[in-house]
């Protein structure tokens, strides 16, 4: 394993595309700090400091910082896709690498990545509610943090569906066309298409349930609870989850989804042609 | 002890079978070659023995063993063109070969200079030339001092001058008794490095062995007397030539191996015919290559 993090680590920190991509990402992600405060100036009869404030604010930054996973998506997809054209997977098996430990090598690099993703979007969050909370225990603060996990595994997903983009289409541009558009457009028009109550599986579709790990805070609620009382919000607003599946419910289906992924991309690389 | 056993290997393409059968045994300090015209399955099969291709049937065995990814690490192979990560410099490069085969940097120095690439360790791969990266794939084959060196086509696309040099890296290494495994379709190339041969056709195996059975420089002689017919008959069934014909008035023999043309007069002499003219063709390697590969095509 340390072999194959330390064999990643002298290929990516010397490419300068990826140093570029992480670092849009970063930067998105701080600048979050500064522009979400901004946009609640915008608006003044609804204060979006609410949701800044512990624990609501892990909930609304998991959500409003899922999609910066696509980013680094995009990452995954053109290091695995590069490895086709510059043909290099084929010269790390001819001197000792096995097909399955090229997979596990970028399996690595994404779970690496996704820590990553979590640490920075805790320590964001951790920021924004420390400066806007009114009382901060460490109970309140803490109350909520339990979503960095379904987020974590949200990231992990969406960059294992990318490499595996990556390993069906093997051209970069095409790869990440077929991503987007998957992502953006095919999966969203799936779900509005089986809207009838009895196409409950719609829940199911990947991109769908992999989204719904860190859903959309019920605002509503928090507003309401705010107008009933000035006082900070105890209770988590997540207990209720807009529609679909229960939270729990969707982290299985993900995890099952995660398994099927990874062996698949084990299959895709046993049979792929290297040459 | 034998390093590499082949069993009735095959691999097709669709409805192209690119290695019929093959069976070829390696021993340990041979310097084998495999030799034939593009398409006659050389890379195929090296493709196959390092992991890149999975055969269709037939098995083979790297130091008596099946074959294992982590046997690799003890074979510098170099398949068709050398690909690294253009973006690194050949150190950089290098080092991922070193963590792959599990040791550490300390070699890339040394096969850095014996392929005279020393002075450009801190350029990116893709700013070298066609030659430069030939090189750097010998480079990262030597690394680690294999037990095995698996070369494809190596010199292809050198110039005269990184052709003697490239060659002149691998001999080094065969004098030092590492076993070497060479696909070519140059004979001469084969012929100056590699005590051993396969050649190959269309994916069928024609001949093997060693290079001095197989592709020994025949002497080809002309001579004439003022009677031909009778010197014919008597040489024919003789010990000196193995083929004898006749061309425009002349006599045409082959001389079997160990047989001079001073034999074949001695012996004229004393059967009492006066040879009038004599003359040495010598039967280029090229000829006998062309004519095996033309003639025994199943």
């Amino acid at each position: 394993m340390k072999k194959l993090i330390r064999i990643e680590q002298i290929k990516i920190l010397n490419y300068i595309p990826f140093q570029i991509l992480l670092g849009l990402y970063v930067v998105a992600i701080v600048l979050g700090l500064v522009i979400y405060p901004l946009i609640d100036r915008q608006i003044p009869v609804i204060s979006l400091s609410d949701v800044f404030r512990f624990p609501d604010v892990w909930a609304f930054m998991t959500w409003i910082t899922e999609p910066y996973n696509i980013l680094l998506s995009l990452i995954v997809i053109m290091i695995t896709t590069n490895e086709f054209s510059n043909h290099t997977f084929k010269t790390q098996v001819i001197f000792g690498l096995g097909r399955r430990e090229l997979i596990s090598q970028k399996i690595v690099l994404i779970f690496l990545l996704a820590l990553l993703a979590t640490a920075l979007i805790g320590l964001t969050t951790i920021l924004l509610g420390l400066t806007h909370s009114y009382k901060i225990t460490l109970k309140i603060a803490l109350e909520n943090a339990w979503m960095l996990f379904p987020y974590f595994i949200s990231s992990f997903t969406l960059m294992i569906i990318g490499m595996l983009f990556a390993l069906l289409i093997k051209n970069t541009a095409l790869s990440i066309l077929a991503f987007l558009g998957f992502r953006t457009f095919i999966s969203p028009i799936l779900f509005m298409i089986f809207t009838k109550k009895e196409w409950e599986f719609r829940w199911f579709l990947p991109f769908r349930a992999n989204t719904k790990l860190t859903p959309l805070p019920d605002l509503i609620e928090i507003f309401q609870r705010k107008l009933d009382s000035p006082e900070p919000v105890n209770a988590s607003s997540f207990e209720i989850i807009p529609k679909g599946l229960p939270l729990w419910g969707n982290i299985l289906v993900v995890a099952g989804y995660l398994v099927i992924l990874v062996f698949l991309s084990y299959r895709i690389m046993d049979r792929k042609r290297l040459t | 002890m034998t390093i590499l056993e082949i069993r009735d290997l095959s691999k097709s393409y669709r409805s192209v079978k690119a290695v019929k059968k093959l069976t070829l045994s390696i021993e340990q300090g041979q310097a084998y070659g495999l030799l034939g015209p593009n398409g006659s399955g050389k890379t195929t099969t090296l493709s196959i023995l390092t992991g890149i291709l999975r055969q269709d049937t037939g098995a083979y065995s790297w130091f008596g063993d099946a074959p294992t990814p982590r046997q690799r690490t003890k074979i510098g192979s170099l398949i068709e063109t050398p690909h690294f990560y253009p973006y690194l410099n050949l150190e950089k490069n290098l080092k991922i070969i070193c963590k792959i085969k599990e040791m550490g940097f300390e070699d890339i120095d040394r096969v850095l200079r014996e392929t005279k690439l020393d002075d450009r360790r801190k350029s990116r791969f893709k700013t070298l030339s066609l030659g430069m990266k030939q090189r750097l794939g010998i480079a990262a084959a030597l690394l680690g001092d294999p037990d095995v060196l698996v070369l494809d086509e190596p010199t292809n696309g050198l110039d005269p001058e990184g052709i003697a040099e490239v060659r002149e890296t691998i001999l080094l290494q065969v004098e030092k008794g590492i076993t070497l495994i060479l696909a070519s379709h140059i004979l001469s190339e084969v012929e100056k490095i590699c005590s051993h041969v396969a050649i190959l056709k269309k994916g069928d195996l024609l001949a093997s062995g060693s290079v001095k059975d197989i592709l020994t420089e025949e002497e080809v002689v002309e001579f004439s007397c003022s009677e031909n017919p009778k010197l014919r008959k008597l040489l024919e069934p003789s010990e000196i030539v193995s083929e004898l014909r006749e061309e425009n008035g002349l006599l045409v023999a082959a001389l079997k191996p160990g047989k001079s043309i001073e034999d074949l007069n001695r012996f004229a002499f004393d059967k009492g015919f006066v040879i009038s003219h004599l003359a040495s063709r010598k039967k280029s390697l090229e000829a006998q290559f062309l004519e095996l590969v033309k003639d025994q095509t199943p």
